[in-house]
């Protein structure tokens, strides 16, 4: 017999071991419970997440055109290397695979991860653009161990004229947070939107709509079945106004130079030029990712980025002296055979005005005075005429106010009046400022566009122009300004002996057409004597600018050049609107001259 | 009991015949294979007397230690972990073995300490018995083998009797533990389990994935499930381990919560048939091994399926009868043999 056992206290325990598996149990139960049925359809959704994926299918954005079809814009395949980083279970290792093929430092592709990261998580981020097709096929090659890696074919914007046309066309960012945010916006992350120029004009009409592809995939993204896919549909092709021959040439002569040109149609308000100097490469920016170029760009002294055909403005200099002669004449303060006499300088409310000529003109009558650029007629004449009425007419003429052109960003410029100094300076405005006015000096400010868009005015007999850059949107100029036509057809006589008979625009002569222009070199900073602009550092020199347009029968084209820091007008600026003008009427004048 | 064990088995075999047909290999008939391997082995362990194996037990105890550190020498890795031992074609797991060794030794030494409640040099030798094996268990390293030695050891324990002093003082000392292991043993991937367990949101592509997926898996079977083969986690493999570790996370997908409570349910059958045959036991050794197996049991089930819903931290540990994997198999019939050779011992004079 064995001694007694201690047997029973051990089984009365049992009960309490029991009861502590029993209640675990029944809470894991509820746990399931709780996930299954009262968070079940939660989870549905996510795995119905886990298990379809979206493809979105790039509608391909409008082809854009010159006025007679050469191609300006157009769209090339491009490879773009995206991250599911659900999909990889060892980021470090994506990369380092990605970086080796890519033969690009990790840290880079870390960065752009690591900032496309907050975007979406569950969204494949952006790593890299246009691969070469050698690097596309490793990535497919590895497509079973790295499962996280997809290939998106996508269109990459190409201007083809690249900095030829980069200020008109403009270029592609990627939208931003703002744009998402707006009220039924039809944008997605990672989208591309017209930022500048044309393609920012036009961008609901270029883009088109992105289609889907929707494909059950399994853990590693291989895709097993397609449902409810949708088409993409293409965005719209544009013709332009622009003629790409002219642009060109604009863009040749700003080689090494800083301004803009405009050239318009004076009946049609067709814009053929735009152009601005120094220009960039739209195609860097047409992309999502960053890039130093950008950096670079921003930080340039000569803001390449700027549009200064619309978006700089600047002192009109003696081409104001077209204003002050058409409101001298419509208020009929002048008599055009009348005559003052110039000596080189005046005194006017006891402070001396000096005329660009040291020597002096002479007896001079409003003619020779436009023709000749005479600042003491003018003088005078602002003096008669008063900041007031002056202002009117800068106004008629369409100076101080945006063109609205179909591009945005346009500057509206400056006409000063008595309200403005009063309003933005606190003060009255002194009879002596309008006598800087009268020659275009002071707070008057206009851009290169104003001026274009005010020659047209004066080619096409006094008809508000309505320049537009595409194709059949605009009207032709028929609505008439409130000037008196003889006055304006007196003017244009004196502007075209300005070129043809020996004046300050010579140097846009051609032979056989009739041009019509006026110069004018703005000092940049007040010269208390006379000052040879060659002697000066780059940044004090003169402004050139020579406005004109031509006629050739019923065919006629308004030109501003505008060169910033050029020198004189006549030798800087007049040249480019005289080998505009050559090449627009190339054909006309073949036939002139057997 | 064999009969809610034989269920478990065939609801596992076709999980994993789901769960896995989407591979390259059918684990079920593998599966299969051991479960019939299984029932013999439960024969055995039903027949040998549980009096003579205990008898035995320090013998089958040290040959399990040797087993453990032959597998640290020149085990074959799986997973991380070198916990393989091969022989031949054939592969098994010596840690599944020693967890059996070691409820024996533990029912053998505690019962001989016949009293009502142990003394503190016991307490410390029972721990010591325990302590070895998964000791080098862990140094595998096997975290998830070598934490179901500590509920068997504290289910013998608290049947046997502790002084509630010694409870107490023994909670402190496995809190203090616990922080110096994290601070110093723990390897960096199970911190990270750890912390991801905390915050599961904190990095769903990495650490977080398994749980996340499984999470989903389980989720969306909501009440009914989505169907047998039917369920696009497992399907589609976004699911990792589906056909071991997570096999629940399947059937919960393809059975909805109906077949959660199902597995539950039968599970609990299990447990209350299993401390009725430690209650009914014959004598201190019967109760004793039978609470030591048992609770090594519990605690598998209760840890998987907790962890499968995302209640705990992942760590290597299968849910018995359902999982896949040879050795597992083994066990847990071996474990349910001797649990009703206790019980068809308690008639029987020795």
């Amino acid at each position: 017999m064995r001694v007694r056992e201690h047997r029973e206290e051990l089984v009365l325990r049992l009960p309490v071991l029991r009861a502590v598996f029993s209640t675990l149990l029944v809470l894991v139960g509820g746990a399931y419970w709780f996930v299954q049925v009262v968070h079940g359809d939660f989870y549905l959704d996510l795995a119905e997440n886990n298990r379809l994926r979206k493809y979105p299918l790039k509608a391909p954005r409008g082809l854009i055109r010159d006025r007679v079809g050469r191609l300006l814009v157009r769209n090339i395949p491009s490879y773009d290397l995206l991250m599911a980083r659900d999909l990889s279970t060892d980021v470090q290792g994506s990369l380092t695979f990605a970086a080796k093929t890519l033969d690009l430092p990790f840290e880079e592709l870390e960065a752009v991860l690591r900032s496309g990261k907050s975007k979406n998580q569950f969204r494949p981020t952006l790593l890299a653009e246009d691969l070469s097709l050698s690097q596309v096929a490793k990535f497919s090659a590895q497509a079973l161990g790295h499962p996280e890696f997809e290939i998106e074919v996508g269109h990459r914007r190409l201007n083809v004229q690249g900095p030829n046309t980069a200020h008109f066309l403009g270029y592609l960012r990627e939208v931003s947070a703002a744009d998402l945010a707006r009220p039924g916006t039809s944008y997605r992350a990672g989208d591309l939107i017209g930022r500048t120029g044309i393609e920012e004009a036009f961008d609901a009409r270029l883009r088109g709509r992105d289609g889907e592809r929707v494909v059950t995939v399994d853990s590693r993204g291989r895709p097993r079945r397609e449902t409810r896919s949708k088409l993409a549909l293409p965005g719209e092709d544009l013709t332009l106004t622009l003629d790409l021959e002219l642009q060109e040439e604009a863009a040749r002569y700003f080689i090494g130079r800083v301004g803009a040109v405009v050239a318009l149609d004076p009946k049609s308000g067709e814009v053929l030029t735009l152009y601005s100097a120094p220009s960039y490469d739209p195609n860097l920016f047409s992309r999502r990712l960053d890039y130093a170029e950008w950096q670079e760009l921003l930080a340039d002294a000569n803001h390449p980025l700027q549009n200064r055909s619309i978006q700089s403005t600047y002192s009109p200099g003696s081409i104001f002296k077209i204003v002050v002669a058409l409101a001298g004449l419509g208020e009929g303060v002048i008599d055009p055979v009348e005559t003052v006499r110039c000596t080189g300088s005046t005194k006017i409310y006891g402070r001396r005005f000096r005329c660009w000529k040291r020597a002096g003109h002479g007896r001079v009558n409003l003619h020779k005075a436009i023709k000749e650029s005479c600042d003491i007629y003018f003088y005078y004449l602002g003096q008669t005429l008063g900041i007031e009425r002056i202002a009117r007419y800068a106004r008629i003429l369409g100076l101080g106010q945006k063109v609205n052109l179909d591009i945005a960003g346009e500057k509206a410029g400056l006409i000063p009046d008595i309200k403005w100094k009063l309003r933005a300076r606190g003060e009255p405005w002194f009879p002596g400022e309008t006598i800087s006015v009268a020659i275009g000096q002071g707070p008057v400010l206009v851009t290169p566009l104003q001026l274009a868009a005010m020659m047209s005015t004066i080619a096409n007999g006094g008809y508000r122009v309505l320049p537009h850059g595409l194709m059949g949107s605009g009207k032709t100029a028929t609505q008439p300004i409130d000037l008196n036509p003889a006055h304006l057809a007196r003017v244009k006589r004196a502007l075209w002996s300005v070129v043809n008979e020996g004046g300050t625009g010579a140097s846009a002569f051609v032979e056989g057409l009739d041009v019509v222009g006026k110069t004018s070199t703005v000092q940049v900073i007040e010269q208390k004597t006379w000052v040879n602009n060659r002697d000066l550092p780059f940044k004090q020199r003169d402004h050139a600018w020579f406005v004109s347009f031509a006629t050739l029968g019923e065919r006629q084209l308004a030109v501003a050049v505008f060169v910033e820091h050029g020198g004189a007008g006549s030798r800087v600026a007049a040249p480019l609107a005289k080998n505009l003008y050559e090449i627009y009427f190339r054909d006309q004048l073949a036939l002139l001259s057997p | 009991m064999l009969v809610v064990a034989l269920l478990l088995a065939l609801v596992g075999l076709a999980t994993i015949h789901s769960a896995s047909s989407e591979l390259a290999t059918d684990y079920s008939p593998r599966q299969a294979l051991w479960l019939g391997l299984g029932l013999l082995v439960f024969f055995a362990a039903f027949l040998f007397d549980y009096q003579l194996l205990t008898s035995f037990g320090l013998t089958i105890y040290g040959g399990s230690l040797v087993l453990l550190i032959l597998v640290l020498l020149i085990g074959k890795e799986a997973g991380g972990a070198q916990s393989w031992l091969g022989v031949g074609s054939v592969r098994f797991q010596p840690s599944e073995f020693a967890k059996i060794a070691t409820a024996l030794l533990l029912a053998r030494y505690v019962a001989g300490c016949n009293r009502s409640v142990l003394k503190v040099n016991e307490i410390l030798v029972a721990s010591l018995i325990a302590a070895i094996p998964m000791a080098l268990v862990s140094l595998q390293p096997d975290l998830g083998g070598a934490a179901m030695f500590v509920p068997m050891l504290a289910g013998v324990l608290l049947i046997a009797g502790i002084q509630w002093r010694l409870l107490v003082t023994a909670f402190v000392l496995v809190l203090a533990l616990g922080a110096g292991v994290w601070n110093f043993a723990m390897f960096d991937y199970q911190k990270e389990r750890i912390k991801t367990f905390v915050s599961p949101d904190r990095d769903p592509l990495g650490a977080g994935y398994q749980l996340r997926q499984s999470k989903i898996a389980v989720g969306s079977g909501r009440f009914l499930g989505r169907g047998y083969k039917q369920g696009t986690q497992s399907q589609l493999r976004f699911l990792p381990a589906r056909h071991t570790d997570f096999i629940l996370a399947v059937l919960a997908e393809e059975w909805g919560f109906l077949g959660v409570v199902t597995v539950l349910v039968l599970y609990f059958v299990y447990i209350l048939n299993g401390a009725q045959v430690a209650m009914r036991a014959r004598d201190r050794r019967g109760v004793l091994l039978a609470v030591g197996l048992l609770s090594g049991f519990s605690f598998h089930v209760l840890y998987n399926t907790a962890m499968v819903v995302g209640l705990l931290p992942i760590t290597g540990i299968p849910l018995p009868f359902l999982s896949y994997g040879g050795s597992f198999i083994l066990t847990n019939f071996a474990v349910t043999g001797l649990i009703l050779g206790v019980d068809f011992r308690r008639h029987v004079n020795a």
